[in-house]
């Protein structure tokens, strides 16, 4: 509403019946309790993908259907206490809900609405909308810096605008399920699916930027000749390597030709063996999509394929390497003898065994447009196809690969003709299950191998890792952590998340399981174990160590017996649930909102679950204030500003025997009778509380820049402090926004001990994260100290007190006063770590002082 | 016969209940075997003893209930845990009245499981040697 329709809303002289207090306060209330009901719950959801749960679909449905219904019931709120102000939100929340339930059915959202994507722009996060297959080549390109043929994908969003386009969805869906019933073979099933595909026409509009990208493509690599390789990325493809195979590649495609190429490709997805093997897998109809990958072809001089395992005899720790001359197609296929070494798993590399073959044909690229064979040159025939440095590159690069994806590759790589390395597919490679040791080889471990850490942590992501340790101290540089190590540190602070891509594995003292690093290290599977109190005394800097979360052990030294299950699959990652709860995770659990300044904070500007709830938090605030104290004063509160020599701007509102006195002007702080209130009010005034520490030149515009919302001179209701006290005699209510902080302080004091409350709910911050990180330690630190109940959510804390004497409360509120007092200010201060004793022991003086205790 | 593995047998249709919990078991040195189907598992049963079943309460086709009912007249010795995502004290004490060890509410950690087998197990040893 704009100022004018409310000063014309205000002389209208239709004075609105006004709700009584009683009735807004218990709406305003419940929107407090269900705010904190959802963020419990989202939190909740999101350790679930610790891999430590065990959890189904009931779960993962349960939890969303609960999810909304308390957002439903949030908006239902703050439309009752604005007079249905804010109904955009049922918009906003039907969208997210509509997208949550698509996921439930097991469809898949793309993550982008563009059809084409090139390698720069692809991460694993878009791996819904450009497969696994080109999310792997491009990550190795982006994030590990390897050369890898430049491309770009077509998205599953280009091949839902293929099947919507041609109109034929339906048709292939009523086939499938014709086999399904039995009523044809597969075999027809596919012939006719396959069909309805290649008669298929690609919309005008894709084979345009198809098109585009590949001209892109051609005009950047002047060098070499302009041809592509057109491969599957499937949905799933990569992740289960059991599909590797079962879809068609195309090489050496001109140009002009990648449309059909294109089509060839998608019509592979419903190959015969495609269709019985997702059949077995119970892969969802919605599931069943496919991306492109689109690359420029290398003109190889030699090809080959490495495995960083051999497959069938693991415990040999060697890798095997197989190239010959020219393009890798017949060296994938196995159709020509190919050169075979093998190396050590470990540097340098050592070359175990060489066998050179024969090798009198070759494949080459026929200009573009087709290959030929070729017979090899006789100096040629005998030599070897690669050099010991280029198979110690490759090694290299194997391993690398290896620690990266958690799992043993299988990677096809080229020669280019400048005699690099280029990796052109990495994959996970299958090991023979056989060797998985049982727990007769691993109960004696512990005596075999010195332990460190044994019992003690909690583990923030299952798994094992073995590396060597890297121990972090602020004087050293998070840019010097080597491939492959395991990261050990005091804090699990969100800056170590950095390193995500180069870490095998996380130890710290200190850190919580919900945290932004233990998100971070799930979403990259990233095994971490939190909390182990003493990581950094025991373990040693560079001394090679071994990681078992699920056993909560360290030890040290490389334990080979564990070194199996280092990069075996993680099974979850391969669950359906495990995906699905991530999936839904992303429209559940990102905050967009954080500051109510912004542009985008209105009610379309909700993307998730949680950007709801922080925008109904804010408003509530505002709109009790409002309410209350800007407009017509219900006749059962009374409302006034506090009148205080500090700049905060604190809205009370008196909902009975809170406030004595008439206070037309303001309400002075000897005028609040209520018992609560003036304890967290003698607490945040006590002398020096304000400028504890000195807060550089411009004090005074600093505090008021945190402490004020807005200039002293705007008077637009809308703009002014969100700070309210809701108090009466015996109960206070607060919410304080000071800058970007959020505080809440809900408390009943009476001389009936059981009714006694405390509750207190810190967040939010305007500083880099490991400052907000120190202050939110040191607040737990306290708080627990004096009693608290304490539990830390990221950057929230929440401390809780009940049953306690009126005495013992009333300092306890005093406590929350000092602490609301300086907080605001810390996270500026907190520029170290000593800064959290400093600051602990400044309290406890304080307290000390004025309680004696 | 001090070295005699103890076999457990796991029965939920959500097939990612044995998925996960069949390795992590075996790794801790149990024999296992999983089912997502009551009907299959129940001829198992019919072939062969477990020293502990796992076994989810409510399935498509089979009440679980029904299920350890039978158990546990075929076996009176095998420990029965129950896990189920529908806890009511209902269930809970019609469970325990049919003699089962314990019983764990869905979705439940690792540990927690493997807490309970490791105490399921040490009853029936203790058990044993009385």
């Amino acid at each position: 509403m704009s100022v004018i329709d409310r000063i014309r809303r205000l002389f209208s002289g239709k004075k609105k019946e006004t709700i009584p207090f009683k009735i807004l306060f218990a709406e305003f209330k419940k929107s407090l309790e269900l705010n904190n009901q959802i963020l419990d719950l989202i939190a909740d959801a999101n350790d679930k993908l610790s891999g430590d749960y065990i959890f189904g679909e009931q779960y993962i449905q349960q939890t969303c259907r609960q999810l909304a219904d308390l957002v439903r019931q949030l908006i239902v709120t703050i439309n009752h206490l604005t007079e249905q102000k804010y109904a955009a939100l049922y918009i906003s929340f039907h969208k997210i809900e509509e997208d949550i339930e698509t996921l439930l059915q097991g469809r898949v959202l793309g993550q982008v609405k563009d059809y084409i994507l090139p390698y720069s722009m692809i991460s694993r996060a878009l791996t819904d909308s450009v497969g696994g297959k080109n999310a792997h080549i491009a990550e190795i390109g982006n994030l590990l810096d390897h050369r890898i043929p430049d491309g770009f994908a077509i998205t599953t969003e280009g091949f839902n605008l293929f099947l919507d386009e041609n109109n034929i969805r339906d048709k292939i869906l009523s086939i499938r399920r014709s086999w399904h019933q039995s009523e044809i073979p597969v075999d027809e099933a596919s012939r006719r699916i396959q069909r309805a595909i290649k008669e298929a026409k690609v919309p005008a509009k894709l084979e345009m930027e198809i098109l585009a990208a590949a001209e892109v493509l051609s005009r950047r690599h002047k060098d070499i000749t302009p041809c592509f390789a057109v491969r599957s990325s499937a949905l799933g493809e990569d992740e289960i390597s059991s599909f590797a195979g079962q879809y068609l590649s195309r090489l050496n495609i001109p140009l002009q030709e990648i449309p059909q190429a294109y089509k060839e490709v998608l019509a592979s997805l419903y190959s015969p063996e495609a269709m019985e093997y997702r059949l077995m897998m119970d892969f969802r109809p919605h599931e069943i999509m496919m991306a492109v990958a689109c690359q420029l072809m290398i003109p190889a001089k030699a090809s080959g394929v490495l495995y960083t395992y051999d497959p069938v005899r693991p415990e040999n720790e060697t890798m095997i390497v197989n190239s010959a001359w020219g393009l890798g197609e017949p060296i994938v296929a196995g159709e020509v003898p190919t050169d075979h070494f093998v190396l050590d798993r470990s540097p340098p590399y050592e070359v175990r065994e060489v066998q050179i073959v024969h090798k009198t044909k070759t494949m080459v690229q026929r200009g573009c447009g087709g290959t030929g064979i070729d017979g090899v040159h006789e100096d040629q025939r005998r030599e070897s196809s690669l050099t010991t440095e280029q198979l110690r590159e490759l090694a290299e690069i194997g391993m690398r690969l290896e620690k990266y994806f958690k799992r043993p590759q299988d990677i096809e790589f080229a020669i280019d003709p400048q005699d690099r390395v280029v990796v052109l597919q990495s994959r996970q490679l299958r090991l023979q299950q056989t060797r998985a040791p049982r727990a007769c080889d691993l109960h004696d471990l512990e005596e075999k191998y010195p332990v460190l850490i044994r019992g003690r942590g909690i583990a923030a992501m299952e798994g094992i890792a073995i590396g060597p340790a890297w121990v972090f101290s602020e004087e050293r540089d998070l840019n010097d952590f080597p491939m492959g190590g395991i990261l050990v540190a005091c804090h699990a602070t969100p800056q170590l998340a950095r390193v995500i891509h180069k870490a095998v594995g996380f130890i710290t003292d200190v850190g919580s399981t919900t945290g932004h690093l233990a998100t971070v290290a799930r979403e990259f599977r990233v095994p971490a174990l939190f909390k182990t109190e003493n990581a950094t005394k025991v373990i040693a800097d560079g001394e090679e160590i071994t990681l078992d979360t699920e056993c909560l052990t360290v030890y040290k030294g490389a334990v080979q017996e564990l070194q199996y299950y280092a990069i075996q699959e993680e099974p979850i990652e391969e669950m359906y649930e495990y995906r699905l709860l991530r999936r839904v995770l992303k429209k559940i659990e990102p905050l967009n909102l954080t500051d109510p300044t912004a542009e985008n904070f209105t009610p379309e500007g909700c993307r998730t679950y949680h950007d709801l709830t922080r925008f109904v938090h804010e408003k509530a605030v505002e709109t009790i204030i409002d309410l209350n104290f800007y407009h017509a004063h219900h006749r059962d509160t009374q409302a006034g500003k506090l009148l205080w020599d500090f700049p905060l701007d604190l809205i009370l509102i008196d909902v009975g025997g809170g406030i004595e006195g008439s206070h037309p002007n303001g309400v002075r702080p000897e005028q609040i009778t209520s018992v609560p209130m003036r304890a967290i009010l003698d607490g945040m005034s006590y002398p020096g509380i304000w400028d504890m520490a000195p807060a550089g030149v411009d004090f005074s515009s600093f505090m008021s820049s945190l402490t004020r919302t807005t200039s002293v001179r705007s008077t637009s209701p809308e703009d002014v402090g969100r700070n309210l006290a809701v108090v009466s005699a015996e109960y206070t209510n607060i919410n304080f926004r000071l800058g970007y902080h959020f505080t809440v302080i809900d408390a009943f004091v009476s001389d009936n001990i059981l009714d006694n409350h405390i509750y207190f709910r810190f967040s939010g911050g305007v500083t880099e994260t490991i400052r907000r990180s120190r202050r939110t330690r040191l607040l737990a630190k306290i708080l627990s100290h004096y009693d608290f109940l304490c539990e830390l959510y990221g950057d929230i804390v929440i401390a809780r007190l009940k049953r306690t004497n009126r005495k013992r409360m009333m300092k306890r509120l005093f406590l929350l006063g000092v602490l609301v007092g300086f907080t605001r200010q810390l996270d500026v201060e907190m520029v170290s770590e000593e800064t959290i004793d400093i600051f602990f022991n400044k309290i406890r003086t304080i307290m000390e002082q004025e309680h004696g205790e | 016969m001090a070295n005699k593995q103890t076999s457990i047998m796991i029965l939920d249709d959500e097939p990612i209940v044995g998925k996960r919990l069949k390795p992590s078991l075996e790794k801790k040195g149990y024999e296992v075997e999983s089912f997502t189907s009551s009907k299959e598992a129940l001829e198992r049963i019919e072939e062969r003893a477990f020293d502990i079943v796992v076994t989810d309460l409510k399935m498509e086709g089979m009440d679980g209930m029904q299920f350890l009912t039978l158990v546990k007249e075929k076996y009176p010795d095998t420990e029965v845990i129950v896990i189920t995502g529908f806890a009511t004290m209902a269930t809970a004490r019609e469970s325990f009245n049919k003699g089962v060890f314990d019983f764990l509410a869905k979705p439940f950690k690792l540990g927690e499981i493997v807490e309970v087998i490791a105490r399921a197990e040490a009853k029936k040893k203790k058990d044993g040697k009385a």
